[in-house]
């Protein structure tokens, strides 16, 4: 019997975290060993790049303060795309309602005037506001209608960002220092309080721990997760499901709008062109990797933030944006992959029947 | 008239670049996989063509390149979401940020140069005569008739009057059914992948060989998710695909018509059009019609995973 067992692989339907994260960690290493095998053939040397990054981002307190500037945008888009994956659905469209949120705060920021604290109250609603409004089309849509969201929130994406194109490079642009394409100065800052990082980052933070301990302990909570695990089961129950959908994809666009706001009153302190840097984008891949929990969002965002870091790194040593882009869609989609394979397992089988094989 | 004829043939080129890419991710859906990468195989298709008429100035030369390049890339998609199973919506995105971030980093030296080597018009003899349709619809370049006639009409063919067709559509629609009547399912779901991802590409050379046509960071401006949102407008028929491309290339028309005129209206809001247009479009049609949709839903297995071995 011995000498008939034989090698497979089998798949498993229920993997613990530890063997999701053994295959990520490898195929991170598979992608960037196929990076360096990239940049190697370009003549770069990949050994002196990673040495660079490692020290540049992690090994000094500049590096660390960039890094929680990346942090707090990546946190609230990829929790603005966890929030909806909750209900089973696709927030695509964070990107347009970071732009909103930032209009909204610079809007706010550029026309109204008061004192500082509540100026930044009224920002941080009307960056909430902002981002909500704009998911609200394809909210009704998708709860009224059952329209594809995937689709209607990534278009918005464009029609945010040539609105805040037009409003920077046009109307509000920045007459005074005449320089790029962007408005005047925001007068209301978020204080900072490490360096350069400002409190936002605290926001950013605490907003994934609230969200988990809502879906965790409240009636509500209980509802999202049944609602998204089985809509129709739901129903029965009692839950009034659409409403609940309507909630979250707003709260949803708010998050992400908010994150427009922080990344205007905190960061870059005007609104410009490319002021979402793909954050809505890359706030997917922060949901994904995060595996759906709103706590596990600043792991992955973590993880994120350190890739962008070290893309800033890599521009400064002669490699373009949209290399680093690049790398990031193939890291994507090795870890994507990797998801999966942390599914399979290689078992003994036990050699089949005589019988059994001939009726197979 | 004047005016009509001129957006009219516009929007024919324009809808163009829409129609191939659409069509490619028919195939791709109707086997149950949603594609996001068309947004990234456009850009690589785009830059691959102007590559390839620089080597070599021949639009075929070019178009046929791209369409390379893009089956090397959609076997890549295939291989993970069809083969490894891996999420969908994360593949795709991901080849959005490979193919578009590659496509800049290989394209920088061809940046706004004029391509080599373009389509030329050919001239349907008589026909192009007729009034306001005429000049529109048949004097334009020969990838024109074959978007708009020979390729959905040979999708079509194979999709609904063949048996082959039909084993395809079975994919889609029910995976586990297909699989257990002996279709192999995995194989023909890797096989219109990869070649839907071949048609994305070559919208991006049709872009860049005879539309625009130059390549530029930036050139493709979300058509390819344009593409996407398309062909849940066209009920997942090619030639409802290529009839909703037409309609966007109107509106992208009459912006493009609009800016030339000076309209006193921003060009940014003009560009918005295609934007708002296709989202008015998916929604719009659910509200006002709910019957008429009730034939055009989507494949049931779209986006869902087979596993065998979970059956």
């Amino acid at each position: 019997m011995s000498g008939l067992q034989s090698l497979r692989l089998v798949r498993v339907s229920a993997v613990s975290g530890r063997r999701i994260l053994a295959a990520r960690v490898i195929s991170f290493i598979a992608a960037l060993a196929v990076g360096a095998i990239v940049l190697a053939a370009c003549g770069f040397d990949p050994l002196h790049l990673g040495t660079q990054i490692l020290k540049k981002s992690l090994g000094s307190r500049f590096g660390l303060e960039d890094l929680g500037l990346l942090l707090t945008p990546l946190i609230l888009t990829g929790l603005a795309v966890t929030v909806m994956m909750k209900i089973g659905l696709w927030n695509i469209g964070a990107d347009g309602q970071f732009y909103i949120g930032a209009f909204a705060a610079t809007a706010i920021g550029l026309f109204v005037k008061g004192p500082e604290p509540a100026m930044l109250v009224l920002c941080f609603i009307a960056g909430a506001a902002g981002g909500a409004l704009w998911i609200l089309v394809p909210t009704l849509a998708r709860a009224y209608g059952k329209v594809d969201e995937i689709i209607t929130t990534l278009l918005l994406n464009f029609v945010a960002l040539l609105l805040v194109y037009y409003v920077a490079t046009g109307p509000w642009r920045d007459r005074t220092t005449g320089t790029v394409a962007s408005t005047g100065r925001v007068p209301y800052e978020m204080p900072d309080f490490f360096g350069s990082l400002h409190w936002g980052f605290v926001i950013a933070l605490i907003a994934p721990v609230l969200f988990g301990l809502l879906l965790r302990y409240t009636k509500w909570g209980y509802e999202i997760r049944l609602t998204g695990a089985n809509p129709e089961a739901a129903h029965y129950a009692g839950i009034p499901v659409r409403r609940r959908m309507i909630t979250i994809m707003l709260l949803s666009g708010a998050i992400a709008g908010l994150a427009g706001m922080l990344e205007v009153t905190g960061t870059v302190h005007r609104l410009q062109g490319g002021i979402s840097n793909n954050y809505g984008y890359l706030g997917v891949m922060v949901a994904v990797l995060a595996r759906g929990s709103p706590v596990g969002v600043i792991a992955g965002a973590a993880l994120m933030a350190i890739i962008l870091n070290a893309g800033i790194i890599l521009q400064t040593q002669g490699l373009t944006t949209a290399a680093v882009l690049a790398l990031t869609g193939l890291i994507m989609m090795f870890t994507a992959v990797a998801d999966q394979f942390a599914h399979y397992r290689l078992v003994r089988a036990l050699p089949v029947p005589a019988a059994a094989t001939a009726a197979g | 008239m004047e005016l009509i004829t001129g957006i009219l043939t516009t929007a024919v080129l324009a809808g163009g670049v829409l129609a191939l890419a659409a069509l490619g991710e028919v195939l791709a859906e109707r086997v149950g996989v949603f594609n996001l990468g068309v947004e990234g195989l456009m850009a690589l298709g785009g830059v691959t063509g102007i590559i390839a008429v620089t080597l070599y100035p021949n639009p075929f030369f070019g178009f046929a390149m791209a369409l390379l390049v893009g089956l090397g890339f959609g076997a890549l998609f295939a291989l993970a979401t069809v083969v490894f199973r891996a999420n969908q919506v994360l593949c795709g995105l991901a080849l959005t940020m490979l193919g578009s971030g590659l496509a800049v980093t290989i394209g920088k030296g061809y940046s706004g140069m004029p391509a080599k080597a373009t389509f030329e018009k050919i001239i349907v003899p008589y026909l192009s005569d007729l009034p306001i349709l005429g000049r529109a619809f048949f004097s334009q370049n020969i990838l024109v008739y074959l978007i708009y006639l020979i390729i959905p009409a040979v999708i079509s063919f194979v999709l609904f009057r063949t048996r082959h067709g039909m084993n395809v559509r079975a994919v889609g629609e029910n995976p586990a059914a297909a699989d257990s009547a002996g279709i192999p399912v995995t194989l023909i779901r890797f096989c219109y992948v990869t070649i839907g991802a071949a048609l994305g590409a070559g919208a991006g050379a049709y872009l860049t060989l005879a539309f625009v046509p130059s390549w530029s960071d930036g050139v493709v401006a979300g058509r390819g998710w344009i593409a996407v949102a398309l062909v849940i407008f066209a009920g997942y028929r090619p030639f409802g695909a290529v009839f909703g491309a037409l309609l966007f290339g109107v509106i992208t028309a009459i912006g493009y018509v609009g800016q030339a005129r000076n309209w006193p209206i921003s060009p940014t809001f003009l560009s918005m059009l295609p934007y708002l247009g296709t989202m008015l479009a998916m929604i719009l049609p659910v509200f006002l019609w709910r019957r008429l949709r009730l034939g055009f839903t989507a494949p049931a297995g779209l986006g869902v995973p087979f596993f065998r071995d979970e059956r």
